[in-house]
């Protein structure tokens, strides 16, 4: 039921086509209320536009006239932090480190996740029982708590200050919760079609890969959409395994953020443009994938 | 022996994700649960202490300090933002005009990273320039104008500030959804009963969707539990450990002074604390529960 929401386009079926006053129409409290929903919307969105702001201004301006705007959108402070020439911090290369392992977690998450999920919903076989239950229980293990042996082991692999190593620990923290989602999916897949495929000699692997992956696209990039934001955002582990300025990745060197001295006339312009950098792709995919973001999120909720 | 044969395959399908969780996840945390009874400096030997690192977590200050302050944590930033995030969930819902833009204005910001979250308030946070006291200054209010995270007896309060400012268009967007799967039917007959906005809340939709808000505040709870980011960047756990958490003095002990297994002890506590709560919570919430 839950992974529908998933997967289909309207859940909200009780509310097609209903009244658009909303519960308060005729209440004396509406005023009130409308003017509590302003003040709040204007409240989160004001330190965004704030942000944003901020990286077309120059320090001065940004400490003596906070709420002013910018006098000219120069893309400049964006080049510098970019390129890093001037700043010594390099966040091209940094965007690229959290695309590289953002991606890289996504494939091998997913790959892992749906061949465990497939095989626990449709296979018989002792321990799957057991599996269930310790992935269960794996949701409630803090990550925290795995860092300090984490940290010697992905050292002993010799994949410290690696991409690779930081994508191994992100697949592994990410897969228990992809994997009961993905395994309830597959739970409610009609099997007939896989029936048929191996009445016609298809191998269970063949199956999975020629069958079910291809019908289950929409559910798996659902998962990928849901997995992005924490990826994105993931500071604890980047900062123990990352040593290295030139693999760490961008909440890593926003967190570190410390221009070489007497460089630049501009410190904080450009530490906001370090960070609409982080920020804008996550805005600009919010607003692509919206509606599967919030279903994403409430499914997860559910679990 | 047939039997086997058809479970092989499985197997197979299982292997990578049990391997990957076997060594990243399983026996990392039965290696803290070990080291939690040593003492070691990272390198060299380790030497057996028994529950030494326990005793001694029972008399330190900042441990103390850590773990109320997470509590404080997980007690606070949940309780307002599910309250919040309900009185949102109520009044956006029913397609009420103007819906969407308050969805996604409130929703924006959970999108965004903590590191972003935390340098953005930060600054606006600092004592001379910074925004909040621009404005308390500029409206005539200097003796509200605060040391934001550098006065311990504000700074915590500030720093939870964050975390609800982020997030509160969580729970807002999950009850929303909960909210709006309510038959109409019932919402008819409360509305043949005579029932006011009032007694709609709190006797028909706050009952109903009582699974998703235990649910969520469950969540809500373990994250709070867990902040780390936002003391990192915010305040360092200080001043005078005012905004210590246990996750970021893990990090110190460990990570920065060295003390891998008093370090390991401080994780295996907050692995019980955490691990308490989402037990409770994973055993008591079904999926079933949130069906009409």
């Amino acid at each position: 039921m839950a992974v529908d929401r998933l997967t289909s386009q309207r859940t909200e079926g009780s509310v097609e086509g209903g009244k658009t006053a909303g519960w308060w129409a005729g209440s004396s409290l509406r005023p009130i209320i409308y003017g509590l929903l302003v003040v709040g919307a204007l409240i989160q969105v004001y330190p965004i536009f704030f942000l944003l702001m901020n990286t077309f201004k120059t320090d001065t301006q940004i400490l003596n006239t906070p709420f002013s705007l910018p006098t000219n959108f120069s893309l400049a402070p964006f080049v510098d932090v970019w390129t890093g020439e001037r700043t010594g911090m390099f966040f091209g290369r940094y965007f690229f480190n959290s695309v590289i392992v953002l991606a890289a977690t996504l494939v091998l998450m997913l790959a892992i996740s749906c061949l465990c999920g497939y095989a626990m919903a449709r296979g018989q076989f002792p321990g799957n029982g057991t599996l269930h239950q310790a992935l269960l229980l794996s949701l409630a293990v803090p990550a925290h708590a795995l860092a300090i042996p984490l940290y010697f082991f992905v050292g002993s692999l010799g994949l410290r200050n690696s991409l690779f190593g930081l994508t191994l620990v992100y697949a592994a923290l990410g897969a228990p919760f992809t994997i009961i989602l993905m395994r309830a999916y597959f739970m409610h897949l009609p099997v007939e079609l896989e029936e048929a495929a191996r009445i016609d000699g298809c191998g269970r692997l063949g199956v999975f890969l020629r069958i079910v992956v291809p019908i289950s696209r929409g559910p798996i990039a659902g998962m990928a959409i849901i997995n992005i934001n924490w990826i994105w955002s993931e500071l604890f582990f980047s900062l123990i395994l990352m040593n290295k300025a030139d693999v760490r990745t961008l909440p890593l060197a926003i967190a570190l953020y410390k221009p070489a001295p007497m460089t630049v006339e501009t410190v904080l312009g450009l530490q906001y443009a370090a960070m609409a950098i982080a920020t804008i792709p996550v805005l600009i995919l919010f607003f692509i994938f919206q509606r599967q973001i919030a279903s994403g999120m409430t499914m997860g909720a559910f679990k | 022996m047939r039997n086997l044969k058809n479970a092989l395959p499985w197997y197979l399908f299982i292997a990578p994700a049990s391997l990957m969780l076997m060594a990243l996840m399983a026996y990392p945390l039965f290696d803290t649960l070990r080291l939690s009874l040593f003492k070691w400096g990272g390198l060299g030997p380790q030497t057996f202490v028994g529950m030494r690192n326990f005793s001694k977590l029972l008399g330190d200050e900042i441990f103390w300090r850590a773990l109320s302050n997470s509590f404080i944590f997980a007690i606070v930033v949940p309780f307002v933002t599910v309250s919040v995030g309900l009185f949102l969930g109520v009044a956006i819902s029913r397609r009420m005009k103007g819906w969407q833009v308050y969805r996604i204005a409130f929703f924006i910001p959970v999108m965004m990273s903590g590191v972003v979250v935390a340098t953005l308030w930060a600054n606006m946070f600092e004592f001379n320039h910074g925004l909040f006291n621009t404005v308390l200054r500029g409206i005539g209010l200097d003796g509200l104008a605060q040391n934001w995270l550098g006065d311990r007896n504000v700074a915590l309060m500030s720093v939870m500030l964050v975390p609800i400012w982020q997030s509160v268009g969580f729970p807002m967007i999950v009850l929303l959804a909960a909210i709006e799967g309510i038959p109409q039917e019932m919402h008819d007959a409360a509305t043949m009963d005579g029932v006011n906005e009032w007694q709609r809340i709190w006797g028909l939709i706050v009952p109903l969707i009582k699974p998703v808000l235990a649910s969520i505040t469950m969540l809500s709870i373990i994250g709070a539990m867990k902040v780390f980011d936002i003391v990192l960047v915010m305040t360092k756990g200080g001043p005078a450990f005012s905004t210590q958490v246990l996750g970021y003095y893990l990090f110190e002990t460990a990570f920065r002074s060295g003390n891998f297994g008093y370090g390991s002890a401080i994780a295996v506590v907050m692995f019980a604390v955490v691990f308490a709560v989402a037990y409770g919570y994973v055993k008591g919430v079904r999926i079933e529960s949130v069906e009409y």
